[in-house]
């Protein structure tokens, strides 16, 4: 297996690895695309959009809201040619080079896309653009006709798995037709980018313990009709089987010392053979006295005994979650 | 065990019943191969054949069904289908494979000839499970495509829409968000406060030396006013504005009238005394909304706010999250509740952990030498955890608990000062108890008329009902191991109660003489002849229904039972 650990410098306690279940042998990654490794850090939305979620008590504080826009400094801007563009109206928009369903719009600052499902609307107050697309483009569309296409801007500050791509992730099993089986899916804020990479063919199923941010999560799935949203707890897949069929990934964001063990008990159940598992993992929830390096470690055992076995894995340090 | 003969497959459209055609390998249940047959439709659809498919007629119908299998109970529907295509065994029992243990429990409950297994037991049964999960929406003929995402999609919103309607924590929510307006609002009228003095000052600065008290300097502004119309006459109106403090207000006129201030137009000093209406106002908005939170608090949990007060006791249950989460957590977690970054901190460096949390704010540790801090925090968590858990787990509010650990507190606190021996903890829980006991026997009458109001038809309520009597019960002798020995006599005198007053209704109402029958059972200690008598009046009630004179026997026979007691 090609494991490599691509912790890129800092230190970082946050951290993303990418997963096989391997039920008999699990599938090689893809060849790395020509991306520039992901370098461009392109900065979110800024962050400071959360009107209408006034009001958060006690614990949960609000995530979010670190702008990207502090990070100006670090942006590198890959293409000069569309610098000069204007800004939003012309912006030039390319699929993300490994993984179908990410797009990214290149301009005075590159952002991370997905194709918004619901036209028109904004899930937590992110931006949105809309681009007119010519004939031959990556949504396919035969018609020489331009069609005006929404995307929603995906900020890397907020979602662990928008940096984990802008990290550089081989492969995150999630594409457009795809059944995902969300852990730990809080408010709904990335659950909506994933339902939107997922597209109309694909399922979300989306697992949240937490009764406050169900709520919200609810609200949001009204809109999106492939996402199921389950207030259930995630230790016991079992309670929700009616609700949940057979999937192609997992992804992990519960934050809990036992999550190994939990996405475990998920991917015994749901997981189709040859699945993907992504994992966010935070050091500081499992063991806030060991090195981070050590927990990851530990972390990878743990997920190896489940009969699940390492791909990748990145340091997120750098994007310095508010959580 | 070996052979799964069946397998119970739950999904969000029906329920359905697959038999295994072809017994699978346990051997080589992890080879590739074998791996690979379940991938493979038309190798695993000859694994297994379905028999049944019950599908649910409709939303209501299957959030019902989903709320039972997520809690392993088994539903009408379900059994009446397992009913309909399990055969009867003629020598060995069929073995069923389900998913969940607590259903197969409650169907082994039902029908003791079928043997269930598990994913936990068998990995065979885990692997068909999957196999089936994923090519269900083609195993079921029925269907057509996409029919079990919308049925998932329907079901999941109207579970968990469910779920987050029924909250068990209401009330807590409330105690939580009061404290939290009630941290705010102090914050605010603080900054108000300031900002009314700030502006009057201009008007009227030697008012602040007098008056430095920030919600009656308000009050007095709004009094006052313009400093020149406060002439002499208005002193006795005054003195009530501060408290009837007559010197006061004198010195408050007299400095009206040599005051240094500027004069103010009539338009600014209606704005100001705009302002410092709404500071007065807020201040008692503060008033009622703390009166509410004194008043919530002992509903919800009285006897944590009689031990540490109503205001560190609602930041405990607000900083848990909830009651029930800060009653599970240990003695030691609510010590240091609030105080996570020093805990941290010091775990990570190796110092020294800190001393207290939130309960800091209590005044017991204030009252406690320096030395003694430490060891009065412990102490104090140590009954903050115990009163937490009788208020969340008891169902007749009291506040006797409390008062009985604060005693325990204050006695430590003295005990650390100077050395006098503070009550026994066996000897203070079993005041504590019996005090309570005390008022449930006293409240017992009235119990037992509400009883009989309610119920004389239905034997299962009763049931219920006795149950949690017993329940409650159970729950107090736990609560301190050294009451149970104490508990016997107790008992013998409630019984003799018990006997009394039955004898005393007896004369009223056949119901009564049941309704007694229950007290008096609940009553006894001996577990097993409650059992007995348990049955016994069941099936008494039966007879009650049926025939008057029956009636009358099955009461003889009681009075010779309590008799023989």
């Amino acid at each position: 297996m090609n494991f490599a650990p691509r912790g890129r410098g800092g230190g970082g306690r946050g951290a993303s690895r990418g997963f096989s279940a391997s039920r008999g042998g699990g599938a090689r990654g893809g060849t790395r695309g020509g991306f520039g490794g992901g370098r461009g850090a392109p900065r979110g939305g800024r962050g400071d959009s959360r009107g209408g979620r006034g009001g958060r008590g006690g614990r949960g504080a609000p995530r979010g809201g670190r702008g990207g826009a502090r990070g100006g400094a670090k942006v590198v801007v890959v293409c000069s040619l569309v610098v000069l563009m204007p800004y939003k109206s012309n912006c030039l928009k390319e699929a993300f080079p490994r993984h179908s369903g990410v797009f990214v719009a290149r301009g005075k600052e590159d952002m991370l896309l997905t194709k918004n499902l619901t036209p028109g609307e904004s899930v937590y107050g992110e931006k949105r653009i809309t681009i007119d697309t010519p004939a031959s483009s990556a949504t396919g569309d035969g018609n020489a006709v331009t069609t005006k296409t929404e995307y929603r801007v995906w900020n890397p500050f907020r979602s662990k798995l928008a940096a984990g791509i802008l990290g550089g992730l081989e492969n995150i099993y999630i594409k457009p037709g795809a059944k995902v089986l969300y852990l730990g899916a809080a408010s709904g804020t990335s659950v909506s980018h994933v339902a939107d990479i997922v597209g109309p063919t694909g399922i979300v199923f989306a697992v949240e313990f937490s009764h406050r941010s169900g709520r919200d999560l609810i609200n949001m799935a009204t809109h999106r009709t492939n996402v199921i949203p389950i207030i259930e707890d995630a230790r016991h897949p079992l309670r929700y089987r009616m609700l949940v069929s057979m999937v192609d990934v997992i992804f992990a964001d519960v934050a809990q010392p036992d999550q190994a063990r939990i996405v475990g008990l998920n991917a015994h159940m749901y997981l189709k053979e040859k699945g993907g598992v992504l994992i966010s993992i935070k050091a500081n929830c499992i063991d806030s006295t060991a090195a981070p390096e050590e927990v990851f470690a530990r972390e990878v055992q743990k997920m190896r005994e489940e009969k699940i076995k390492p791909k990748e894995q990145l340091t997120l340090g750098k994007y310095k979650f508010s959580l | 065990m070996g052979a799964i003969d069946f397998l119970l497959h739950e999904s969000s459209v029906g329920y359905s019943i697959f038999q295994l055609v072809h017994q699978p390998d346990t051997i080589g249940n992890r080879l590739r191969e074998v791996q690979h047959a379940s991938q493979d439709l038309s190798k695993f659809g000859k694994i297994i054949k379905l028999v049944s498919f019950a599908p649910f007629q409709g939303a209501a119908q299957a959030l019902a069904n989903a709320n039972d299998v997520s809690e392993g109970i088994l539903s009408d529907y379900l059994r009446s289908l397992l009913e309909m295509n399990l055969p009867k065994p003629n020598k060995k029992a069929i073995v069923l494979g389900v998913a969940d243990k607590n259903l197969a429990g409650s169907i082994k409950a039902a029908f003791p000839f079928i043997e269930c297994e598990t994913g936990d037991t068998s990995e065979v049964v885990q692997d068909l499970l999957r196999g089936i999960r994923l090519h269900a929406p083609k195993l079921l003929k029925q269907l057509q495509e996409g029919d079990v995402e919308r049925a998932q999609l329907g079901l999941g919103h109207a579970y968990s829409r469910a779920k987050v309607k029924f909250s068990v924590q209401k009330n807590d929510n409330h105690i939580i968000q009061a404290i939290a307006t009630l941290d705010h609002l102090d914050k605010a009228i603080n900054t108000f406060s300031m900002r009314v003095r700030e502006w009057y000052s201009w008007h009227f600065p030697e008012l602040i030396k007098i008056v430095s008290d920030n919600q009656q300097y308000a009050r007095v502004v709004l009094f006052v006013g313009d400093k020149k119309k406060l002439l002499g006459d208005r002193i006795h109106d005054l003195a009530a504005v501060v408290n009837d403090d007559g010197d006061i207000a004198q010195s408050i006129i007299v400095a009206a009238g040599v005051s240094m201030g500027q004069d103010i137009s009539e338009s600014d000093m209606a704005n100001v005394l705009a302002f410092a209406k709404r500071v007065v106002d807020l201040s008692e908005y503060r008033k009622s909304l703390f009166a509410y939170l004194v008043s919530k608090m002992s509903i919800v949990a009285p006897n944590l706010a009689t031990l540490i007060g109503e205001v560190v006791g609602a930041r405990l249950i607000s900083h848990a999250g909830s009651l029930t989460n800060l009653s599970k957590y240990p003695a030691s977690t609510v010590q240091i509740l609030g105080a996570e970054k020093a805990l941290f901190r010091a775990l990570k460096t190796k110092g020294n952990t800190p001393k207290y949390g939130l309960i800091y704010h209590s005044s017991f540790i204030g009252k406690a030498g320096q030395k003694n801090k430490g060891r009065i925090s412990r102490f104090l968590a140590n009954k903050c955890s115990i009163a937490s858990r009788i208020d969340n787990f008891s169902e007749a509010p009291t506040t006797k608990f409390g008062e009985a650990l604060k005693r325990q507190v204050e006695e430590r606190l003295e005990f650390y000062a100077s050395g006098a021996a503070p009550t026994k903890n066996e000897v203070a829980m079993k005041t504590a108890m019996d005090s309570v006991l005390a008022d449930i026997k006293i409240q017992d009458p009235a119990d037992d008329d509400e009883e009989m109001a309610d119920i004389i038809p239905s034997t299962v309520q009763k049931q219920g009902k006795d149950k949690k009597k017993e329940n409650k019960k159970r729950r107090h002798n736990g609560m301190d191991a050294g009451l149970d020995r104490t508990k016997g006599s107790e008992n013998k005198e409630e019984k003799a109660k018990g006997n009394e007053k039955k004898s005393k209704k007896r004369k009223h109402s056949e119901a009564d003489g049941e309704a007694d029958g229950e007290v008096d059972q609940t009553r006894s200690g001996e577990r097993k002849e409650r059992k007995t008598k348990g049955t016994e009046v069941k099936a008494k009630k039966r007879k009650h229904g049926e025939v008057d004179a029956e009636a009358a026997e099955g009461r003889k026979g009681k009075k010779k039972k309590s008799s023989d007691k």
